[in-house]
């Protein structure tokens, strides 16, 4: 049981990380990002070609961070043009159903150029005990790189300026505008950041299983749930979520079956929407 | 453009600006049959292919989805992201009924439809008890769409798996033969044209119209908005688990892929968008077109799905309401020009 | 200081508020005055940038600024705080205030000058804006407001919502900081409270400017004394 927790801790870190970017999306420009998988996968293969092409493991995944950034930018550059000019529910929709056709794009030409490549980062060495429980070295350092990133996103939203005026637009979009604030570049900057959070996400996952290129709509469907059940909007909610989820996936995997687990997952959040459509820790509008 | 997407239901998608309620009976019966007749003749163009009429068959299959599709979104408009799912609960529940169960194939068929119909009425009962917005039935009916995938894996020994299974009911009888299913589907897919049609002119279609239109002032005018979207579920449902029953049925055998979300419910939202999401002929010329250009492009593979991919963008971008009513308006602006002079 | 001409505004294609001139000069305090529906809020969220004219110009201290958005607009000397007063609600008093300088270093004689003016926002220095009161509230709005050293304050409608004592002690700050040096710009339905504090002011009606002069003419104009004084 304590080993399935363990596990489950180290799922959840990633399912966190992971809905974390993209609630920050929708928190702050009130855009769905379908697309999300994708740049996951696309930044992972963009590592793998590297490492093919002879590039080193560290500069390979610094390139593959940099190739989700710059995705993040390139949808707000354009797709996300002419959903800016709408407000609200209908700002959703057509973000939902554009995001979704960039993600159709992504994966049709990734599985037709790449149809079997995947990523796969093994870290060798031996297994470490943690409390008792024999831990594969790259769970480890997956979780740990995690961790760090959490700690480092924390740090930037509670105590830089910048962090702040994320954080402003997310609260008060106008209040933000008056005292100076670009909601609109801070959009970009936030769909940079959501993009090379999908790319370290998708490099640690490829620690503990190979990530290939199918997995671009298995990685949306798991933060969208994450997303929903922390609250949209909420970092904190998100990757309260992500880690309770991992840990529910795992035992019940473990339990029950894959599959049913899987359906379980799926009925927490639609339980979550029912129930209480703001999340765990979302404010009731 | 931005005006198509302002409705606070986000429901302004939908086309179904053409006048209609007033005209009689032989304006919806003619052009049916007419579309019916040139479909009737689409055998004898086909020739001998097995493979080619199991792709007009599939074709005709989607018709009747993107029917169902549009009475629930078009008419209601409850984005339902589980089209596969409730024609699955119709195929693998008239699948396990007329083979594991023993039931003769049409209560096998009847009752899948029935479940399929309960399902759907259930999941939009549910949506307008909460109050879920546009956004929020999307993502519980994809929820449902994938549990149903993930049941459909889980259950291997009745479902098959991930390879799915073949169905023995009705090996030996005109349904597996090359032409009859093919007629059958047509039949179903001009009978679902048919019940829209008549549907749109009914109170239940005016009640439809209002309450797409303006959710608030069709409440004050005596509409009561949750009951209709009930209704419009239940409808569109019973369509997509017939024509899911049915389709299996004559295909013999059944998997996941059949029904998947990938595999049906983007397809038909491409081909509603792009048909005219609310218009009546809309399914046909959108079902139609794309299983033509799928199956030109069928040695492409998987670029296929970047043309989709790129299609869903152009179409939600330049022509929201899909292509009958941006022709519609194109060609009111020519007559406009034309007979300005009256 | 602020030159404002022949602006008209409104939404989806309505004009609301119809060919306003008026000025605002360095180190005066002006008011705008009129009742519910007059126009107020409308030329305010004009003028601050969060609503676009559909005529007219604006120019703030030489420089033409009509049509820039809030956030360019935030950038140039002038803060708004407006009736809503679009707080954070999740965000600290102190965080406010940090924000209020942003994207510059908050200084911290401004901060210190700001929590003696408002010493109730010191002692909630740590406290979320959402479970302010009303009055508090205000005075974040305006501390907030005050921390990139403005040289033009434009408020709307600041006794909204507030008790006539917090209302007076809300003019009474404004006042101090009018002696500081800082220039004003109110608009207002209390006319008595506005009155007492400006120099000059004009009067809107139905999206018009009726009047304009000083406060005493003002004052003593038989009109405003029956619409907005009570006096018949």
């Amino acid at each position: 049981m304590i080993a399935n927790i363990l596990d489950g801790i180290v799922l959840g870190l990633q399912f966190g990380l992971l809905a974390a970017g993209l609630t920050l999306i929708y928190g702050l420009g009130g855009v769905l990002n379908l697309g999300y998988g994708q740049i996951a996968v696309t930044s992972a293969m963009i590592v793998a070609l590297s490492m093919d092409a002879g590039v080193p493991v560290v500069p390979a995944v610094g390139l593959g961070l940099l190739a989700g950034g710059l995705f993040g930018l390139l949808l707000d550059l354009t797709i996300l043009r002419p959903v800016y000019r709408l407000r609200g529910e209908a700002r959703v929709l057509l973000s939902l159903l554009l995001t979704l056709g960039v993600s159709f794009i992504i994966d049709g030409y990734l599985n037709w150029r790449y149809p079997l490549k995947a990523l796969n980062l093994y870290i060798g060495g031996g297994a470490i005990d943690i409390l008792g429980v024999p831990m594969r070295r790259g769970s480890l350092v997956a979780s740990a790189i995690t961790l760090v990133t959490i700690t480092g996103l924390f740090i930037f939203f509670r105590s830089t300026s910048l962090g702040r005026a994320i954080r402003s637009v997310i609260e008060d979009e106008s209040g933000a505008r008056l005292i100076g604030i670009d909601p609109k570049q801070m959009l970009r900057l936030i769909l940079v950041l959501s993009g090379v959070l999908a790319a370290l996400v998708a490099v640690t996952r490829s620690m503990i299983a190979p990530v290939d290129t199918t997995s671009g709509l298995s990685i949306t469907v798991f933060a969208l749930i994450v997303t929903v059940v922390g609250g949209l909007g909420n970092v904190v909610g998100a990757l309260l979520a992500g880690i309770i989820l991992g840990i529910v996936n795992v035992v019940a995997a473990d339990l029950i079956g894959s599959y049913i687990s899987l359906i379980l997952l799926l009925a927490a959040a639609a339980v979550t929407i029912l129930i209480r459509p703001a999340g765990l820790l979302g404010v009731k509008e | 453009m931005s005006g198509r997407f302002t409705g606070s239901t986000g429901t302004s998608l939908i086309g179904g600006t053409e006048a209609h309620s007033s005209r009689s009976l032989p304006a919806l019966l003619v052009p049916i049959i007419v579309v019916g007749a040139v479909l009737a003749l689409v055998p004898f163009w086909l020739g001998d292919s097995r493979v080619l009429m199991g792709v007009a068959v599939l074709g005709l299959a989607f018709v009747c989805y993107v029917i169902g599709f549009n009475v629930i979104f078009g008419g209601t408009g409850q984005l339902f992201l589980c089209v596969g799912a409730l024609a699955g609960v119709g195929g693998f529940g008239a699948t396990i009924l007329a083979d594991n169960v023993g039931l003769p194939i049409v209560a096998s068929i009847l009752i899948a439809t029935l479940a399929a119909t309960l399902m759907g009425g259930l999941l939009s009962y549910v949506a307008v008890q909460r109050s879920l917005g546009v956004i929020f039935t999307g993502i519980v009916t994809l929820i449902f769409s994938l549990s149903f995938d993930a049941l459909l894996l889980g259950l291997s020994n009745l479902t098959g798996g991930d390879t799915g299974r073949l169905i023995k009911s009705g090996t030996d009888t005109f349904l597996r033969e090359r032409i009859p299913p093919y007629y059958l589907m047509l039949g179903l897919a001009l009978a679902f044209l048919l019940t829209h049609g008549l549907l749109r002119r009914s109170h239940i279609g005016w009640a439809f119209r209002a309450l797409r239109d303006d959710e608030v002032a069709a409440e004050l005018a005596g509409v009561d908005v949750a009951r209709y979207r009930v209704y419009g579920a239940l409808i569109g449902a019973a369509m997509l688990g017939l024509a899911g029953s049915t389709y299996a049925l004559t295909e013999g055998r059944i998997s996941p892929t059949t029904f998947g979300f990938g595999h049906v419910d983007v397809v038909v939202m491409v081909m509603l968008a792009f048909g005219g999401i609310g218009t009546l002929f809309g399914p046909i010329v959108g079902a139609i077109t794309f299983t033509i250009v799928d199956e030109v492009l069928i040695d492409f593979g998987q670029l296929r799905q970047v043309a989709y991919g790129i299609l869903v963008i152009v179409l939600f971008l330049w022509m929201p309401r899909g292509l009958i009513p941006t022709l519609d308006s194109v060609w009111r602006r020519v007559r406009g020009l034309v007979g300005a002079r009256h | 200081m602020l030159e404002v001409n022949g602006l008209s505004a409104g939404y989806q294609g309505n004009d609301v508020v119809h060919d306003v001139t008026l000025r605002v000069d360095q180190g005066e305090a002006v008011m705008i005055i009129g009742s519910n529906g007059s126009g107020k809020t409308t030329l305010f969220q004009t003028l601050c940038g969060l609503l676009s004219p559909s005529s007219g110009k604006v120019i703030f201290e030489g420089d033409d600024i009509t049509g820039l958005p809030a956030e360019r607009i935030a950038r140039l000397g002038m803060r708004f705080v407006s009736a809503a007063r679009h707080l954070f609600p999740r965000m600290t008093v102190e965080e406010h205030l940090l924000l209020g300088a942003y994207p510059h270093k908050p200084d911290p004689t401004t901060r210190s000058t700001v929590l003696d003016l408002f010493p109730r926002l010191a002692e909630r220095r740590r406290q979320r804006a959402g479970t302010m009161s009303g009055g508090e509230q205000q005075m974040l709005a305006v501390g907030r407001a005050l921390m990139s050293k403005p040289r033009l304050l434009v408020l709307d409608e600041p006794s909204t919502g507030l008790a006539p004592l917090l209302a007076r002690a809300a003019y009474e700050a404004l006042d101090v900081l009018r002696k500081q040096g800082l220039t004003v710009l109110v608009t207002e339905q209390q006319v008595p409270l506005a009155m007492a504090f400006s120099d000059r002011g004009y009067v809107l009606e139905n999206g018009f400017i009726r009047l304009e002069g000083t406060s005493e003419q003002l004052a003593a104009n038989p009109a405003v004394r029956s619409a907005y004084l009570g006096v018949t």
